[in-house]
């Protein structure tokens, strides 16, 4: 038992170590599914100019993503593993971009 | 003496004329068909499957053979008239851009490109030319689906480095010494698009690819984002037609002359065109060159699509996207898809389309 509940501590501390190490990664991580479903739908809506149907089926992934499209201002925001993100069309040469 | 000059000048000029140009429109010849043009449809355009995404889903194919269109197909939303997302062809398209630049004497392929983009300073080292064969030595992950947490392609697009790309790529650190390895990196392509902007400059720059090359080849309807810095994505936010992007295949074919006009000069299609000497044979699915993928055979293996000439080189993207071109065979064939599954094989549909042209 005793040797258990040092390996354990063991573990502990490596994914702790792990966590510290990658800790600008691990925060940055679940913005990926919301980012990359805001700015690809705009794309895929604004810019290649196929329809809503389309282009919702074009971003879906593995886990599930909210979208929001406000098509007066061609702005798409998108929510998933917690976080928001949006992404703005900037014009016929510019096409869509991430909101900072 | 000058019997013949007259005979050799209407000959030129018959050459002149036979060879055919977009204008507006693209000249189109009479389609192909045959058993050969339905074997290549059966295996560009197999029934779509959009629960499943398995499988092989062609968007566009397009054949342009001596200058003309002798094919063209469109699937799902996809038409003629959609600018459609190219991915990493991108890169080749920075490099054609850069083309015009390097003919304008902005730079020179052993510049240090901290010389133009000084963010770099971390990476003295690096050429130029080592930029433009993915040889920075930059320890970059391109993995895009299977890694996601260290990819940094991913927290390029989407996290950590999208509002500056290239500053973002400039932060990494180093793995081997500049200009010695080949590691595939969409960081390297983004950051030729910063030292871009030094060269032409800021007034200039968010117009350059239009006025250097969209522009004098008739390209009507390009769409190139960039960053929160307004620097071009140029690793994977091109949008172009096919018939547009096969604008820029008959260049790169007809070694970067447009009508009778230069607009790249002929030693850097050369360039692109040379494969990289740092390459081991296998390190990616084919030679790399100057922001091109070439057909050639590397350390003794076998070239990358056996059944095409090895003259053959090509701009590829994510999810299938490619433009070949094939001067030997005065051939340029675009193709984008939507392939969620890899299954789809350059050289099986290279070895199709060859056998539907050839007569």
């Amino acid at each position: 038992m005793k040797l258990f509940r040092r390996l354990l501590l063991v573990l502990f501390v490596v994914l702790l170590g792990w966590g510290w190490h990658e800790r600008e990664n691990l925060w940055a991580f679940p913005d990926i599914i919301s980012a990359y479903t805001a700015k690809e739908y705009c794309s895929c809506r604004y810019v290649m100019n196929n329809d809503a149907e389309y282009c919702r089926g074009y971003v879906k992934q593995w886990l599930p993503a909210e979208l929001t499209d406000n098509a007066a201002q061609k702005l798409v925001s998108a929510s998933g593993m917690g976080r928001i993100n949006s992404a703005q069309w900037q014009g016929e040469r510019q096409g869509c971009r991430l909101n900072p | 003496m000058f019997k013949g000059l007259p005979l050799f000048l209407l000959l030129i000029s018959f050459t002149v004329q036979a060879e055919q140009w977009p204008g507006e429109q693209w000249p189109t010849a009479p389609k192909i068909t045959g058993p050969a043009v339905e074997a290549l449809e059966a295996y560009a355009f197999p029934a779509r499957d959009d629960n499943t995404r398995l499988g092989i889903r062609t968007d566009a194919l397009l054949v342009v053979r001596d200058g003309q269109i002798v094919y063209e197909r469109y699937g799902a939303a996809t038409t003629a008239d959609t600018p459609h997302l190219t991915w990493s062809i991108s890169k080749s398209l920075m490099a054609t851009v850069m083309g015009v630049a390097y003919g304008e004497g902005l730079f020179k392929l052993d510049d240090p490109v901290a010389k133009f983009y000084p963010v770099l300073e971390k990476h003295p080292a690096i050429k130029m030319a080592d930029l433009l064969h993915w040889a920075s030595g930059i320890d970059w992950q391109e993995d895009y689906e299977y890694a996601p947490l260290k990819s940094s392609v991913v927290a390029m697009l989407y996290t950590r480095g999208h509002r500056d790309m290239a500053a973002f790529t400039a932060d990494h650190d180093s793995y081997a010494p500049a200009g010695q390895a080949f590691r595939y990196s969409s960081g390297d392509s983004n950051l030729l698009a910063a030292a871009l902007k030094t060269m032409v400059g800021p007034q200039r720059y968010p117009d350059y690819p239009w006025t250097a090359l969209f522009d004098p080849l008739g390209i009507r309807h390009a769409t190139w984002e960039t960053d929160a810095t307004g620097t071009f994505v140029a690793s994977s936010y091109a949008y172009l037609t096919a018939r547009d992007l096969a604008r820029i295949g008959l260049l790169m074919e007809r070694n970067g002359r447009w009508n009778d006009r230069q607009l790249l000069p002929e030693e850097w299609v050369a360039f692109n065109r040379q494969p990289f000497g740092g390459y081991k044979a296998d390190q990616d699915e084919a030679v790399p060159g100057g922001q091109w993928w070439l057909n050639r055979s590397a350390e003794g293996a076998p070239s990358p699509w056996p059944d095409a000439p090895p003259d053959t080189f090509a701009a590829l993207g994510h999810w299938g996207q490619a433009l070949y071109v094939i001067p030997s065979e005065r051939l340029v064939i675009v193709r984008y898809g939507d392939d969620r599954d890899g299954s789809y094989r350059h050289n099986e549909l290279l070895k199709r389309v060859l056998g539907a042209v050839r007569p």
